[in-house]
């Protein structure tokens, strides 16, 4: 796991060898932490290797569990690529939405010590007088308006 | 001389690579030794296993383990 042997370009641009591919990432574009995330989904399909090509820079190989096409290594590369680029996307938008989701996590545990509890909703519950019903939703509109000619109907005409 | 693999110290973690050959002892003799900014694992005594094929798994097991345990140290600094 050294040196590239007799590695040749892939469609997609990455370096391919006989059972693996390998490209670099500059670590500016793709923080370490998207490297890793990566790297954690591709390793029960294929061996991942890094290294430290230059500073700021990560090299990745995948090699292949069984024998593989170029275009089958050229795929999986490609996938992994996306999935760095999701991993990234994810991260940023972690890290960018870290202080809201600190607010809401903090506004629900202290909503949650002050909760009321069971018996206090069913005391509360007790306590209210259903019956009342100030704005009579519950008597009928024949009941309420007699015989549906009431004296606001705008159609009606007295005499 | 067995198969030879270079961890680099800013990718890998110590302990993880440490773990890694705990878990591989009954598979492989595993050497350890500090290089410049990598631990180098030197691989004898594989039996019958393909010395290839050990390497990347155990290389496999590495980068596993590195990234759990910076998960778990992350988690931790947070609470």
């Amino acid at each position: 796991m050294s040196a590239e042997e007799g590695a040749a370009q892939s469609r997609l641009g990455f370096q391919l060898g006989p059972d693996h591919i390998s490209f670099d990432l500059d670590e500016s574009a793709y923080p370490i932490d998207a490297v890793y995330g990566a790297c954690y989904l591709f390793i029960d399909r294929c061996y991942v290797y890094l290294t430290r090509p230059a500073e700021g820079r990560v090299g990745v190989r995948l090699t292949a569990q069984e024998a593989a096409s170029p275009e089958a290594l050229d795929a999986l590369a490609g996938e992994f690529a996306n999935e760095l680029l999701a991993q990234t996307l994810r991260n940023k938008l972690s890290q960018s939405t870290s202080r809201i989701r600190e607010y809401y996590t903090a506004a629900a545990l202290r909503a949650a010590t002050s909760a009321p509890s069971v018996d206090d909703l069913l005391a509360e519950l007790e306590s209210e007088e259903l019956l009342e019903d100030p704005l009579e939703i519950m008597v009928p509109w024949e009941e309420k308006h007699g015989d549906g000619q009431s004296s606001t109907d705008p159609d009606s005409k007295d005499g | 001389m067995g198969e030879r693999v270079a961890f680099d110290a800013t990718l890998y973690r110590e302990d993880a690579l440490q773990a890694a050959v705990d878990a591989y002892s009954e598979v492989a003799k595993i050497e350890v030794s500090q290089g410049e900014g990598s631990f180098d694992a030197e691989f004898t005594d594989v039996g019958d296993y393909d010395p290839k094929m050990i390497v990347h798994a155990f290389a496999n097991h590495v980068l596993h383990e590195t990234i759990a345990r910076r998960r778990q140290a992350a988690l931790d600094t947070d609470s």
